[in-house]
């Protein structure tokens, strides 16, 4: 038996044949758009063409910083951040259920059910919490047929709180999985060790699991921050009047084809989740987590 | 090897908390949707819930009429399938590069993954653009290539874990017996992953019929699905929209629930001798045909 299949004898170039239509992907249609897109970002605007032109200048960035552009970037990412720990802090307790108190059939099922909605449509699913949330929802309803309240509780909708509800509720499956990827990892014996020896359910889940499972925490909290700071529809169709996010504004910019400005804005946020990402992969050996899918 | 869950004892209360917990995070996924299918299954005007008796196909019957839809959906259709027809074999011979790897695999695996987090109203606003400067105008196949950097790290994912279904071993004992690569490739990884595969196809399809932000810069004429409804649901609610909601949401759930119950009846015939304590395989039976590697031998170990 050989270590590598059919790779034995010919490491490196069948890998690499392998490789290449994934890799000419990525290469074509991601990094070459976003790195054209960063350095047009340095270009000038041309009146003349509505295009631009190869003279270099740092006009959109200066920009970025006007009419309220940088308090769009902090609302994006406070929204992000906060979509990010609710997030997260549930999904902790959801991926223990997975990992360590459910029997592996339940845990496959779990898994399943956390998964299946990310194939659904994320319009629909924002869009139905207009249906939950809005003036004559479940939610209003219920509270005024309680007598919880006495008029529609208007917060509710088109505000941030609708916002990182439906954000959390698309995006805990970024959450959760990466916590249970670092769950498959854990020795069994250790947490048995911690029982034999006395500890109770919460210390053992403070002084030996959680520190663990920190890895995945951390990645599915990155995970989902990225995942939110990219996305418009949550904000568009749940969000207040004046709402906006990243996407919303580069949408924006774009109607009046102010290209540079774009791609400035692009490029600031590519460059700021390359960043994470690597980061993330420096101090978390992310990658370490896939290392062993397939084998 | 042990079939019951980690912790079984006494939790202090740990166990229901998370479990509740784990309960909320499943409501807040579902809840919207399920209110949205039976909702537009209310025949008035006013929405909301009514009794199970009262259910009519009302505002399903008038979406036949919409010829904007079905055009919409016809886009969006040829979009997925395309989308799904290129992922999976791309996606599968990644997975196949990522074996063959040694060193590399991680980052190689990581670089596929981090496709899914450029945003994609960026990565649509950048794609436009270019293709726009080489010349190709937009249309159905533009939103393709769009979608498929966006369904490529799950198509990867999944024929990954469809992969360990085939083990080394096996393809080595096809190789002593006379099989050239191909060969071994064809009669003994295809068979063994077809499920994966199936599964790889329909879950890029999906991806890409319910993809919005990257064919919103990359559509020619004809909107897909997506942007079409996305139109409609700002543009004041006819009941019809929670119709085509529900039906875009039936849709989707069916096809992976479809997949899950291949998955669930190949369980059932691997059963003696799959199930093992390790969580693990847990997320490996996620993918269809993961089953048959799932025995006794992968339990000795492949490594």
């Amino acid at each position: 038996m050989t270590p590598h299949g059919k790779a034995a004898g010919r490491p490196g170039r069948p890998a690499f044949l392998l490789a290449l239509p994934s890799l000419v992907v990525f290469v074509g249609v991601g990094v070459i758009p976003l790195a054209l897109i960063a350095m047009w970002s340095l270009w000038s605007f041309d009146p003349d063409t509505y295009w631009i032109k190869p003279v270099w200048t740092l006009a959109s960035y200066v920009a970025l910083l006007k009419n309220g552009r940088s308090i769009v970037f902090l609302q994006t990412a406070s929204l992000a951040a906060l979509t990010a720990t609710v997030s997260t802090l549930l999904a902790v307790p959801a991926a223990t259920v997975i990992g360590l108190l459910s029997p592996p059939r339940r845990a496959t099922l779990l898994i399943a059910l956390f998964t299946i909605p990310f194939f659904t449509s994320g319009l629909v699913r924002a869009f139905a919490w207009r249906l939950v949330l809005g003036r004559e929802g479940i939610i209003n309803n219920a509270l005024i047929s309680l007598g919880l309240a006495s008029t529609p509780v208007e917060w509710l909708l088109f505000s941030d709180f609708a916002v990182v509800l439906g954000m959390v509720a698309a995006y805990l499956p970024f959450a959760i999985i990466p916590i249970v990827l670092v769950f498959t990892r854990i020795e069994h014996s250790v947490i048995r060790a911690s029982q034999d020896l006395g500890a109770g359910f919460w210390r053992m889940f403070f002084s030996i699991v959680l520190p663990l499972i920190m890895p995945g925490i951390v990645a599915g909290f990155l995970f989902v921050f990225v995942v939110a700071i990219g996305t418009s529809m949550e904000v568009q169709l749940l969000g207040g009047a004046g709402a906006s996010s990243i996407s919303i504004m580069i949408n924006d910019v774009m109607r009046v084809v102010n290209f540079p400005l774009a791609f400035s804005i692009a490029t600031v946020v590519v460059v700021l989740l390359i960043a994470l990402i690597v980061i993330a992969n420096h101090t978390l050996r992310l990658s370490l987590m896939f290392e062993d899918l397939g084998t | 090897m042990t079939l019951d869950p980690i912790i079984t004892g006494r939790t202090s209360g740990g166990r229901p908390l998370f479990t509740a917990i784990a309960a909320l995070c499943l409501i807040i996924m579902y809840a919207p949707a399920l209110y949205l299918l039976l909702a537009s299954l209310n025949p008035g005007e006013q929405l909301g819930l009514v009794a199970p008796s009262h259910y009519s196909l009302t505002w399903y019957v008038a979406l036949v009429d919409d010829r904007r839809l079905f055009a919409a959906l016809e886009e969006s259709a040829i979009v997925g399938l395309a989308t799904a027809v290129l992922a999976t074999p791309i996606g599968l011979s990644a997975a196949l590069a990522y074996r063959a790897m040694t060193r590399t695999r991680s980052l190689f695996f990581l670089v596929i993954l981090s496709a899914m987090f450029v945003p994609g109203t960026i990565e649509g606003l950048g794609l436009s653009v270019v293709l726009r400067l080489v010349r190709v105008s937009p249309s159905w196949f533009t939103v393709t290539i769009g979608h498929l950097l966006w369904a490529l790290p799950f198509a990867v994912t999944v024929s990954l874990i469809g992969l360990s279904a085939v083990k080394t071993s096996t393809i080595a004992a096809a190789r002593d017996l006379g099989a050239g690569p191909l060969r071994a490739f064809v009669d003994v990884t295809l068979p063994l992953m077809r499920g994966s595969l199936i599964s790889s196809f329909i879950f890029a399809f999906l991806l890409s019929l319910n993809e919005h932000a990257r064919a919103y810069y990359l559509v020619g004429r004809q909107n897909t699905l997506p942007l079409y409804m996305f139109g409609a649901m700002n543009s004041g609610a006819s009941p019809t929209i929670y119709a085509f909601s529900g039906a875009i949401l039936a849709v989707s759930f069916a096809a992976v629930g479809l997949v899950l119950f291949a998955v669930a009846r190949r369980q059932s015939s691997y059963r003696l001798g799959s199930l093992r304590g390790d969580r693990g395989k847990a997320l490996d039976q996620l993918s269809v045909g993961s089953f048959r590697g799932a025995g006794p031998i992968s339990a000795a170990g492949n490594r």
